[in-house]
């Protein structure tokens, strides 16, 4: 892993910017180990969280004097915990995100990476899974600044590859990721069988899950003309058309359909969706559009 | 108009044999497409079902481009087919229109099934509609009379209403006096003073038939619109006579004659009827008359077939001893002129005989006569007779009595004596009359209309005269001693001689006497009117006199006239009564009867008029002649086809193509 490389995807200025950044939960999760983010869980923090009667074997130091001395009863004081948080981050790699110009794929790979950067940096534990109809690699937990170029190094090595199907890819990635925490899709969401079983399994309590849905502009203006024969990248599948106007309208319709479609699917489970181009300048995207959705602050 | 003809058509069949079913194969053709490759054809699919789900003719209107093509594709090719349109030259600035409604124009020969007028009622109509803003016309109908339908006048509408209103005669066409209406309208029309003016149009459509083609003149431009085929079959009735045999008046002898109008010589069958009733058939063999023609030889030499048995008359003989319609119709039905098939005559009822008897008194034949339906038998005794002999008398009967003076002509039956000054005279001796006493009845001519149904054996008969026969004379009843009744006519006379005096056998007695009286009156008082009565000619306007009707129906109640046209006549206070003009041929009645038109026979009987093929000249050899079909003007489709036909149909094409989407 050399500097040039994780330059691609992260600079060091903008590495700088994010650093300032920390990744933010809409839902309060508990964590697994002792971390800066709070937790459900009662703890041993500074922050007080409530009261509740002493029960015998409860530990003494905790009992609120002041009270007892008024009331002449025993009441615990109950402080927040602080835990880690949990960051896991699904990039499609599937052969649909190499189209485009500029590419899916290497939008996606750099989105991946900023907020990769920001969960490490912040002590999360991050995972980053690569997914097409299966889940195809991913690093296993990170921890720390130190493990930055580990996880470029996983994002460099992606190359676009099979067929997209969520649901497969997603079912197990949730069966063998139980922990709660932020879950972040990356996707263009074309998915033949249909978004609705992979997100179902992704989405739930104990994940707060955010879809970014990544499209090139060829996709959202398409620049086609005359009789053709469109190929399907994925699976080779063809479509004879001509091209006409009312064609090109009524295929954005559609697109724009869909699109809301999944935004209403992803909002009504809880999450949170995201629309962008690879036409987007990418730190604009994480700077702002993200921060504006409330996934980093 | 006419329906478009096609200058090119050869041609233009090749270029739609080879285009059609090439536009045909291009669309079995799979269209030959770029290959384009997408991230995922999700929602091109999508797009291509909604597309296809919106549209539910989707398919029919991938039918319907192929259409619009072929639509696109005939239309050119009707348009290399140079379709044109001839029509007849339009109306002038002032226009008369001629129309021939005579017998000829009922011809069925015209398109679909339209008689000739009909067809010249509809190009009439052309011209009327090809008429300028300014432009006058008027309508002339003619057959052998000529009526302004219309007047000069600008009114389209008037106009043609005045030319449908036009109704079909059977009368002959003649057409001078149609000229010399038209002239005179023209005279009355102003801008026809001025200087420099230009003939009016006169437009005259007939098929050239017409009986005065050599006395005509016209003023006007005439343009003959000739209409009517050639080659249309038609067989008529030409001439019909009845007439009653002189010999024996009960028989009547028909006669007619018929001709053959049609291209091909032609069999028929000929019936006659009596009074309705089918009575004979004989037939008849024609050969086409125009091979009688020396100009229609010229022009189709070798079309007359040598050696044709023609047989174009019929005659029959019919007993006929009372009144009777006797109708001749041709049976072909090959035949396109309905009005010339049939002719009829009348032959008159058996007039009711003025019988005068010149007698000394006979009971026997006084009573006799009286039972007879006679005018006004009378009774004279010879002295009366020979003081102021009878002139009007039909049947003077001698009864015993040798007259001294005789009328000019007549009838004249006698009993037991002869004419005066005759051949047949009886055998005198020294002055004295030769009598034979009990002669015997041999033999009589049973089947002479005066013995007919008589039977004479047996009869006695005491005295008679011994008859000096002439041999121009017919012995009737033969008897032992000489002829006992003989028939003898002279120029003006007719003698029946009965040898015996009545009073002198046992006749009277018998049944047979007055059997014998009544057919013997009726026999010679049809020797007097032998022939039947004439038919008249279609248009013919008969005149009833006053005393007829009076006599017959002295109420002078409206007269009706039944048979093809049907018409009420009043009856005005003085003078005779004309019927109304009978303009279609059959068999008219008068109700009631009114001699001598009880019935009235109307009969065509023109070859002229029956001739169907239409002349080529224009009659009278006047202007000039528009043959329909051979029109003067000619009015090019093609460039009609690809502008308003061609053009739009391709921006139609055009505008679905961009609106259809297909997989």
């Amino acid at each position: 892993m050399t500097l040039a490389d994780s330059q691609t995807l992260l600079d060091t200025e903008f590495m700088a910017r994010l650093d300032q950044l920390d990744l933010l939960s809409r839902k309060v999760l508990a964590g697994k180990l002792k971390g800066e983010r709070r937790s459900k869980r009662r703890g041993q923090s500074v922050e007080f969280a409530d009261y509740r009667n002493y029960v015998v074997g409860d530990d003494l130091r905790f009992i609120d004097w002041n009270i007892y001395a008024r009331l002449d009863r025993l009441f615990l004081k109950l402080f927040l915990e602080e835990e880690d948080l949990s960051l896991s981050i699904l990039i499609d790699v599937s052969r649909s995100t190499e189209f485009g110009n500029p590419g899916k794929l290497m939008f996606m790979k750099r989105v991946a990476a900023a907020l990769g950067y920001v969960g490490l940096v912040n002590y999360n534990r991050v995972v980053i899974a690569a997914i097409n109809d299966r889940v195809e690699s991913e690093t296993g937990f990170m921890r720390g600044r130190q493990k930055v170029p580990h996880m470029i190094e996983f994002l460099q090595s992606l190359q676009p590859e099979g067929t997209s199907h969520l649901a497969g890819a997603c079912k197990r990635f949730a069966l063998s990721h139980r922990q709660k925490g932020v879950t972040i899709v990356l996707s263009d969401f074309f998915d033949k069988g249909g978004y609705e079983n992979g997100l179902r399994y992704l989405a739930g309590g104990h994940t707060d899950l955010f879809c970014i849905q990544v499209l090139a502009p060829q996709e959202i203006e398409p620049d086609l003309q005359g009789d053709l024969k469109l190929k399907d990248i994925e699976d080779g599948d063809l479509a004879e058309v001509s091209i006409t106007q009312p064609l090109i309208k009524r295929y954005k319709a559609n697109l724009n359909a869909y699109c809301l479609g999944l935004k209403e699917y992803v909002t009504r489970r809880g999450g949170a969706y995201l629309f962008t181009s690879t036409a987007v300048p990418f730190d604009t995207l994480v700077l702002n559009y993200l921060r504006e959705r409330g996934l980093l602050g | 108009m006419n329906w478009p003809s096609f200058l090119n058509l050869f041609t233009a069949a090749i270029a739609a044999a080879v285009a059609i079913p090439l536009l045909l194969l291009l669309y079995f053709l799979k269209l030959r497409r770029e290959e384009k490759v997408i991230s995922s054809t999700l929602l091109w699919k999508k797009a291509i079902q909604d597309l296809q789900v919106n549209a539910p003719f989707q398919r029919l209107r991938k039918n319907l481009l192929l259409l619009l093509q072929l639509l696109v594709l005939i239309l050119l090719c009707l348009a290399l087919a140079r379709p044109m349109i001839s029509y007849l030259g339009s109306a002038g600035k002032t226009t008369v229109i001629l129309i021939d409604r005579s017998a000829s124009m009922s011809t069925k020969d015209a398109n679909q099934g339209r008689t000739r007028l009909e067809e010249a009622k509809r190009l009439a109509g052309e011209i009327v509609d090809s008429m300028g803003r300014d432009a006058k016309a008027m309508v002339i109908a003619f057959d052998d009379a000529a009526q302004t339908v219309q007047s000069f006048t600008s009114d389209r509408v008037a106009l043609k209403r005045a030319v449908e209103a036009i109704q079909p005669t059977d009368r002959r066409s003649r057409l001078k006096l149609a000229f010399q209406l038209a002239d005179a309208q023209m005279a009355f029309l102003p801008e026809q003073n001025r200087p420099n003016k230009e003939p009016p149009d006169v437009m005259l459509f007939s098929d050239g038939r017409v009986a005065d083609a050599d006395e005509l003149s016209l003023k006007g431009m005439l343009k003959y619109i000739r209409i009517g085929q050639g080659d249309t079959p038609n067989i008529g009735v030409v001439s019909l006579s009845a007439r009653r045999n002189y010999e024996r008046p009960t028989e009547v002898q028909v006669f007619a004659r018929l001709a053959n109008f049609g291209p091909a010589p032609a069999k028929a069958d000929v019936r006659l009827s009596i009074d309705g009733k089918p009575s004979r058939v004989g037939s008849v063999n024609l050969a086409p008359e125009r091979w009688n023609d020396a100009k229609w030889l010229q022009k189709n030499p070798g079309k007359k077939a040598d050696g044709f048995a023609a047989q174009d008359s019929v005659e029959f003989t019919v007993e006929l001893a009372d009144a009777a319609l006797l109708s001749v119709q041709q049976l072909n039905n090959d035949d396109a002129m309905p009005a010339d098939d049939m002719a009829s005559v009348v032959v008159p009822p058996a007039k009711s005989l003025k019988v005068v008897l010149v007698s000394d008194g006979n009971y026997f034949l006084e009573k006799a006569l009286q039972t007879l339906p006679l005018k006004e038998p009378g009774t004279l005794n010879p002295a009366e007779y020979e003081a102021k002999p009878p002139e009007d008398a039909d049947v003077i009967i001698f009864d015993r009595w040798m007259p001294k003076v005789m009328p000019q002509a007549g009838a004249f039956i006698y009993f037991g004596s002869v004419p005066p000054n005759s051949k047949l005279s009886a055998e005198t001796k020294n002055g004295r009359v030769v009598t034979v006493n009990n002669p015997q009845i041999l033999d009589w001519r049973r089947d002479h209309p005066v013995l007919r149904y008589l039977s004479l054996s047996k009869r006695a008969i005491a005295e008679s005269l011994k008859l000096i026969v002439p041999l121009d004379a017919q012995v009737l009843i033969d008897g032992s001693e000489g002829p006992l009744m003989v028939l003898y006519r002279e120029p003006q006379r007719t003698h029946l001689v009965v040898a015996f005096d009545l009073l002198q056998s046992d006749w009277p007695t018998r049944p047979s006497f007055p059997v014998f009286l009544n057919s013997a009156m009726q026999f010679l008082a049809l020797t007097s009117q032998s022939n039947a009565r004439e038919s008249v000619a279609p248009g013919t306007a008969p005149t009833l006199e006053r005393a007829s009707i009076m006599q017959a129906d002295p109420k002078l109640q409206p007269i009706s006239l039944l048979g093809p046209i049907n018409a009420t006549v009043a009856i005005p206070p003085a003078g005779d009564v004309t019927l109304p003009a009978l303009d279609r041929v059959g068999v008219y009645q008068t109700n009631p009867p009114i001699p001598p038109f009880e019935k009235i026979a109307v009969n065509l009987l023109d070859e002229n008029e029956s001739n169907t093929m239409p002349v080529d000249v224009p009659p009278g050899h006047i202007g000039t002649m528009l043959a329909v079909g051979a029109s003067d003007s000619r009015l090019d489709l093609w460039w009609w086809l690809i502008a308003c036909g061609a053009v739009p149909l391709l921006m139609i094409e055009w505008w679905v193509y961009t609106r259809r989407v297909h997989l």
